[in-house]
């Protein structure tokens, strides 16, 4: 019987090669509740908005008057009826699902971490995410948490764009002023971004007034930030000049960061590369140029040649940042606020003779332009030239209440927004609701 | 050996004579099978008058000394015992009819085994040589059409390509239904296809709950126990089968249109007034027509893409032993290539299994089961190879090149933009990007052709064969399982054995797209990506047995112990921007371009399990099982779980007041047993992880892919069995017939969720899935003659599921799943079936002589549907159904009404002739394919069609939609009936082959669906395939859509079997 024992302790032996410990976690990834530092969680926020700047780009063109699709289905993009839905898996879709990736990854931080640059960042971020989410779809689903309720479904239910904007995009964007520092660094969230973003929020919102405050802060303090307007259009663009001085906020862009955007990129849709639309160019963005003889701009925005826009080129495509938000943009909304606020048409015009002479055109002479009206106009036809293919058109039409006298056609309103995604709508059991029209 | 035999016979014959007296004489003669003619060797053969007895040579040979009058009774295990009575005769041929109720077969169950007539749940058997007789490349396309219960689907025709197996209902509603595989006990990392069909003694599959439940967790979607040979005590014995095969897709007819075809179906259509070509520019029509008509050298895709694929097979094995010691090694190797481009398997596979005696209590063994396989597949989505136009040639002609060169001049004279236009993406690329300096030999490219505008190329692509010329995709394996045991008998009838092993598979997968992939040559179009895992499980199992029979009881018992652990490591590099060149290596990127990923997952299980078997009188039978299961993948609240199984049956034939010559057999079974499923749980799902990720400014932590539930938990699938056995006339018929519930708890579900969380789906147990099914089948021995034996085999199964709880809801988040969101709306709800397909009711096809220009691409159609607005609302709702107040209707469902398999095997003196037919009934798939091969730009409906853009048909005020975007319109009958093997063979006779020196020789031609019949209703390549792979494809509740799916695959095999 020795034997018998000698081959049962043997075999339990052998047993004892295997572990029992049920409890197994993965050696090389952290869990969630382990985390301390919040570094990881906010670089993480910030790689999100990758996925939603081919998306504004294609939104912000395609849908004016700035550019077109060609090959069906895409030419929605050019038609005002619900065939848009059918782009939902390219464009809505994933903008949808990269911002309130942001929007977590930046609750966790706003939540957790201790330090106040994380935070403002944070904040920033959190409010760009809902400024684009709300410009795109109109009302939407506002969740602040780092850990929303998977169970209580009711808070998915879409706010209206005004209590957005008022209860969660402003301030965090003020907290963000307060929180970050006027330094640029690394083209990480700063100051002026914020007061930038924040006075073209309040664009949005028809509030000139806090506007044009916000818009001079950033004026104000752009030497002490080290921004400055590149003296040669074409050196803002392109990835040789990614975190060029005029740069006030970019999302960053690397073809070496794969993102979880799976479609051609921006740089692809307005160069003509994408075989849904070889020749982008809209005529009628070749009239606007037409119209501004001697333009610096027209070479670098646009190729009649090509009917394609060069601004993006292919060479060292991926690698192109994403501007969400420049001087020459923030000096184009300041003029529009003072403007808005009754200014002079002097003092407005004169505010914008530096992008003006870097176009190599004359500036604008008040004793033509001698009404609120006339002026108005000539900043609105001057964003359209300096702004062209940099995802802001469409958006600017809607904000400016000028989308059919300048589209040139009767459009529903409904069609100013943007469909929300049907799978949200499926996901949520209807909890979150279409846009009426789509 | 022959010389052996001989001795043994002639030595024999010398005792027999010495001992007889003078009036007896010499009695020879054949003992062969009743059943398929074969000699028997072995047969006890003796004469009852005088307990004199000799046994049967290899070939069935006997002598005997008998007198008149003797009495020579043949017995043999497994036949009824035949006498013959002396009659002076010399010599007598028997043929001993098969006992179905003596041939007690051996059934290989759960950790250990018992006799047939003793089982109480529902398992389905095949042997070894049914298997070896199909000589399939692989054991689950021999198994198809066998089983009652199980459907084997060939998802991908692709070589190396793992088929669908699904046991009796699925048990989950979101993971894979892939059975467990235990190979001689021991449970495989991998699918069946592990194991070399040679080497296959018999197979059994666990199908009902009380015979998988002794598998515990891992025993819902069934458990498939194979065992392979092992030697036997005697002389080697060789073996070598060998085949060569050649194959081509089933459907020869090209389903799309060449150019040239096209030129002449819009002249047609023009002229009988069909089309409607009045808004198009006169010039610009003669252009196309001419240019599709006059296209020289045109190939068409799929004549390029699908070619004659072959396959050959080589085997050797050897087994045998001593008293002590068996043996049985086998080597294999099989090379294929598939029926389209770039499609190839190749593998070379090993097995020894050695045993042992090591004295009359010690016994141990060691088994080694090894492959390498290396399979290449077609590197891009065929999807979108097919759809490619067949206007051009695969390389360019002196001929192709002046035609474009000559379109492109007749194009820029109508004022079209030039063909090079728009392709200046390639102006710093290295090749030719101008269609004026092609030479003879550049790969054909779409863009040479213009696009859908200004000629006839279509989309502008790089075309399907410049992509496929520069990608590159293979998936390498190798597998490797050892495992060995040592057994001890404790005291009689009591053993215990102990099992310890290991298997590793190293999976390696590569794919590699270049830069002229992309015909605007696109750094980020580029990839290089290449993936190794190494999957290591560790095995040990101590199991007591205990087996005795006491008069009338008949009792065995196992108990034991289980702990496996599991480990996933692995890299994988994802490279992006890689540079244009000969040389594509790692090495060359940019570092910043490569990302890296890294697997490192431990699960571990342990367990601990039970069960009584118990037979009284052969009449009365019980079977109790239990066993515990802790897992770590579940969360820490409840990591372990117990699922207990017993069963009933009942002889009733066995009964002393049963008689009936007519139903010689009837038995009655019935189990029931819970089981659970772990099959769609990764590592660690109940837990919530931050993935890493690069980022500009270093490390990110994504959002969790999972939210962390502690609380996560077993579905368990309860599940109730009754089954009735019946034989017929000596068991010349035999019919099982079986039923089934199936009640799944707390089942396993990934639930959509807004993305506002961070995640499309969350897992949750909730919700009550039952179903049911009945099973059928019927083995038939029809003729048994000398000459002639024709044995049938027939089953059908059926399978209806329905959701009875999904936890508080009434209705799963409805999701839409296809390639690009083409796809129908999938429901899940409460009184509903698992993924039913829900979508618009379409009233007819717009007519062609709506669109603005139906000429614009290669066999174009509309692409539109009129749909019925169901509600009359006005308004067209595909998110809810017509009881919501939308328009969804329920469009189809891709669960069969009922499979079945009709098996027929037939030998005539030295031939055999089978055959395998397999039907499914019922299915329906969402099948895309055809829409992107025809109308993927859709043919642009003219504006007075709907001049206000209202979603509504002007001319009839009928609502109509895109075909794809969830209609019926797509949906296809999916319904198969597939010859999927005929075998014809020829054994040689003896006479020859003992010249030869051999035992046995046979040669035999197959045929593998040499028949395949869909409805009329289905217009792509393959009713089986079913795309799975997409991202967002969540498991059964999003199953049916069909995208690019792999033709069946007919093949023509020769082929031999020796042994020596």
């Amino acid at each position: 019987m020795k034997k018998v024992y000698i081959f049962l302790v043997g075999s339990l032996l052998i047993t004892s090669a295997c572990t029992t410990d049920l409890d197994q976690v993965p050696p090389n990834i952290a869990a969630s509740g382990s985390l301390t530092e919040f570094d990881g969680v906010l670089n993480a926020a910030y790689f999100y908005q990758h996925g939603s700047a081919t998306p504004m780009a294609v939104m912000g063109d395609f849908r004016a008057d700035n550019a077109l699709m060609e090959e069906e289905p895409y030419p929605a993009f050019d038609r005002f009826t619900m065939d848009l839905t059918a782009m939902e898996d390219q464009f809505f879709g994933p903008f949808y699902t990269a911002l309130y990736k942001s929007i977590l990854s930046a609750n966790n931080v706003i939540e957790n971490s201790e330090d106040d640059t994380q935070v403002g960042e944070a904040k920033f971020l959190r409010a760009l995410s809902y400024f684009k989410l709300v410009q795109v779809f109109g009302d939407v689903t506002v969740n602040l948490s780092s850990e929303p309720s998977t169970t209580d479904t009711a808070f998915l239910a879409r706010q209206s764009a005004g209590d957005v904007y008022n209860d969660v995009i402003i301030p965090d964007l003020q907290d963000a002023i307060s929180l970050l520092d006027v330094e640029i660094t690394n083209g990480r969230a700063s100051q002026l971004a914020a007061r930038g973003l924040l006075g073209k929020v309040y664009m949005h919102r028809g509030n000139f007034a806090g506007a044009e405050g916000q818009l001079a802060a950033v004026l104000d303090g752009a030497g002490a930030a080290e921004l400055s307007l590149q003296e040669n259009f074409a050196d803002i663009f392109g990835e040789a000049n990614d975190l060029n001085s005029e740069i006030i906020y970019a999302t960053q862009i690397s073809s070496s960061v794969v993102d979880e955007y799976g479609f051609s990129e921006f740089w692809s849709w307005s160069g003509g590369l994408d075989t849904k639309s070889l020749e982008p160019l809209d005529p009628d963005l070749i009239a606007a140029f037409d119209a501004s003889p001697g333009d610096l701009r027209r070479e670098v925005s646009i190729d009649t040649m090509l009917m394609a826009s060069p601004k993006f080129p292919q060479s060292g495509g991926p690698d192109h940042d994403w501007i969400e938000l420049r001087l020459g943009d923030v000096i184009l909304l300041y003029a529009e606020a003072m403007n808005e606020n009754g200014a002079s048409a002097e003092d407005v015009l004169d505010v914008l003779d530096p992008i003006r002479e870097r176009a190599g055109i004359a500036p604008l002479d008040h004793t033509v332009l001698n009404t609120q009206a006339l002026v108005r106009q000539a900043i609105y036809d001057e964003r359209r030239l300096e702004l062209a293919f940099e995802g802001q058109r469409w958006f600017d039409l809607v904000r400016t209440g000028t989308v059919n006298s300048e589209m040139g056609e009767e459009i529903n309103p409904n069609y100013h927004v943007f469909p929300i995604p049907i799978s949200e709508i499926l996901a949520s059991g209807g909890i979150i609701t279409q846009n009426p029209g789509y | 050996m022959i010389l052996k035999m001989k001795l043994t016979i002639f030595a024999m014959l010398f005792i027999s004579t010495a001992i007889f007296a003078q009036d007896s004489y010499t009695l020879s003669g054949t003992v062969a099978s009743g059943e398929d003619n074969a000699p028997l060797p072995g047969v006890n053969v003796v004469n009852v008058n005088t307990s004199q007895g000799a046994l049967t040579d290899f070939d069935g040979n006997f002598q005997l000394q008998v007198s008149n009058g003797d009495e020579v009774q043949f017995s043999y295990v497994g036949f009824v015992t035949q006498s013959v009575t002396a009659t002076g005769q010399t010599s007598v041929n028997v043929l001993l009819a098969v006992d179905a109720d003596q041939l007690d077969e051996v059934i290989v169950i759960g950790y250990g085994t018992r006799k047939k007539s003793h089982l109480t749940g529902a398992i389905s058997s095949i042997d070894g040589g049914e298997v070896a007789a199909i000589q399939a490349n692989r054991v689950d396309e021999a198994l198809a059409g066998k089983l009652p219960g199980v459907l084997i689907q060939n998802q991908n025709g692709a070589p190396g390509a793992d088929p669908k197996i699904q046991i009796r209902a699925a048990s989950s509603i979101n993971g894979n239904s892939n059975p467990l595989v235990v190979v001689d006990g021991y449970p495989i990392s991998g699918s069946i296809a592990t194991v070399n069909p040679n080497d296959i003694e018999s197979i059994e599959v666990l199908k009902d709950a009380a015979s998988a439940a002794i598998y515990g967790s891992r025993g819902a979607n069934g458990v498939i126990l194979i065992t392979t040979k092992r030697g036997k005590d005697g002389t080697p014995q060789f073996s070598y089968n060998s085949y060569f095969s050649t194959s081509s897709r089933y459907q020869v007819d090209n389903v799309n249109p060449t150019s040239g075809e096209w030129a002449q179906t819009i002249e047609t259509n023009i002229a009988n007034g069909n089309w409607d070509v009045s808004e198009v520019d006169p010039a610009l029509l003669q252009y196309r027509i001419n240019a599709y008509r006059d296209s020289p050298d045109v190939v068409a895709v799929e004549d390029w893409l699908f070619r004659n694929g072959n396959s050959m097979n080589h085997d050797f094995s050897m087994s045998g032993g001593t008293e002590d010691v068996n043996y049985f090694a086998s080597v294999g190797y099989q090379k294929t290539d598939g029926i389209a481009i770039t499609q190839a398997f190749e593998r070379a596979n090993a097995r020894l299994n050695l045993d042992a005696k090591l004295n009359d209590r010690f016994k141990t063994g060691i088994s080694f089961n090894g492959f390498v396989s290396d399979r290449d597949i077609v590197g891009h989505d065929m999807r979108d190879l097919l759809r490619a136009y067949s206007v051009h040639p695969i390389y360019h002609t002196a001929a192709s090149i002046a035609f474009v060169q000559q379109l492109d001049q007749q194009a820029q004279a109508l004022g079209l933009d030039p063909f090079d236009n728009g392709f200046r993406g390639g102006s710093d690329a290295p090749w030719n990007n101008s269609i004026y300096t092609l030479e003879p030999g550049d790969t054909a490219q779409d863009w040479h052709y213009g696009r859908s505008g200004n000629g006839i190329g279509g989309s502008g692509d790089a075309g399907p064969a410049t992509k496929l010329d520069n990608t590159d995709a293979y998936q390498k394996t190798f597998f490797g399982n050892i495992n060995s045991y040592l057994e001890f008998n404790l005291i009689d009838g009591l053993d215990l054995r102990t099992v310890f092993g290991a298997d590793l598979r190293d999976t390696q997968n590569y794919f590699y797209r270049g830069l002229e992939f992309d015909s605007r040559a696109r750094s980020t179009q580029t990839a290089l990506n290449q993936s190794d895992v190494k999957q290591t499980s560790l095995l040990s199992e101590t199991t007591l047995n205990y087996a005795k029979q006491f008069g009338k009881h008949d009792i065995s018992a196992v108990a034991g112990v289980e702990f496996q652990n599991i480990f996933f490591k692995g890299t994988a590099l994802n490279g992006s921007n890689v540079p244009f060149g000969e040389i594509i290596n790692f090495n060359l990127l940019d570092p910043a371009d490569i990302a890296t990923t890294e697997r490192d997952e431990t699960i571990a299980r342990n367990s601990i399990f039970g069960r009584v078997n118990y037979a009284y009188d052969n009449r009365y039978l019980v079977s109790v099982s239990v066993r515990r299961d802790g897992d770590s993948r579940f969360g820490e609240n409840n990591k372990y779980e117990t699922f207990p199984a017993l069963s009933l049956g009942w002889n009733i034939h066995n009964e002393a007041f049963y008689s009936s010559e007519v139903l010689n057999l009837l038995k009655l079974r019935f189990s029931i047993g819970s089981l659970g499923t772990t099959s769609d749980l990764g590592a660690y799902n109940s837990l919530s992880l931050l993935n890493p990720q690069s980022t500009l400014f270093g490390n990110g932590f994504l959002i969790p892919s999972d939210i962390a539930n502690p609380n996560l938990t077993w579905q368990t699938n309860t599940e109730t069995n009754y089954g009735v056995d019946l034989g017929f006339l000596r068991s010349r018929f035999r019919l099982g017939v079986d039923y089934y519930t199936s009640d799944i708890e707390d089942i396993l579900i990934n639930q959509s969720v807004s993305e506002v969380l961070g995640t499309t789906s969350i897992r949750l147990n909730s919700g009550d899935v039952r179903s049911s099914g009945l099973e059928f089948d019927l083995t038939a021995n029809l003729i048994q003659n000398g000459n002639f034996t024709w044995s049938l085999g027939a089953n059908l199964s059926t399978v209806e599921t329905e959701i009875t709880d999904l936890g508080g809801l009434d209705e799963l988040p409805q999701t839409i799943y296809g390639q690009s969101g083409r796809g129908p709306v999938f429901r899940n709800y409460v009184g509903g079936e698992i993924g039913e397909m829900w979508g618009l009711e379409t009233i007819g096809e717009v007519e062609m002589i709506h669109v603005e220009d139906p000429t614009r691409t290669v066999g174009a159609t509309s692409g539109e549907y009129y749909v019925k607005d169901q509600n009359g609302d006005g308004v067209i709702d595909r998110t809810r159904t017509v009881e919501d107040g939308g328009d969804l209707v329920k469009i189809g469902q891709n669960t069969p009404d009922f499979y079945w398999g009709l098996n027929s095997q037939m030998n005539y003196k030295n031939f055999d002739l089978s055959f395998q037919l397999q039907g499914s009934h019922g299915a329906e798939v969402f099948n895309i394919d055809p829409l992107y091969w025809q109308s993927q730009f859709g043919g642009r409906l003219r504006d007075s069609f709907d001049a206000n853009d209202d979603g509504i048909a002007d001319h009839n005020g009928e609502f109509y939609a895109r075909a794809r975007d969830q209609t019926d319109a797509v949906i296809q009958d999916a319904s198969f009936v597939a010859l999927r093997n005929l075998t014809l063979g020829y054994t040689f006779n003896s006479d020859l082959t003992d010249k030869l020196g051999l035992n046995s020789l046979r040669i035999y031609f197959a045929g593998s669906n040499l028949l395949y019949l869909w409805s009329s209703d289905y217009t792509s390549f393959n009713p089986e395939g079913v795309e799975t792979t997409n991202g967002g494809y969540l498991g059964p509740t999003t199953y049916g859509v069909q995208v690019g799916a792999s033709p069946i695959v007919r093949s023509l095999t020769f082929g031999l079997n020796v042994n020596f």
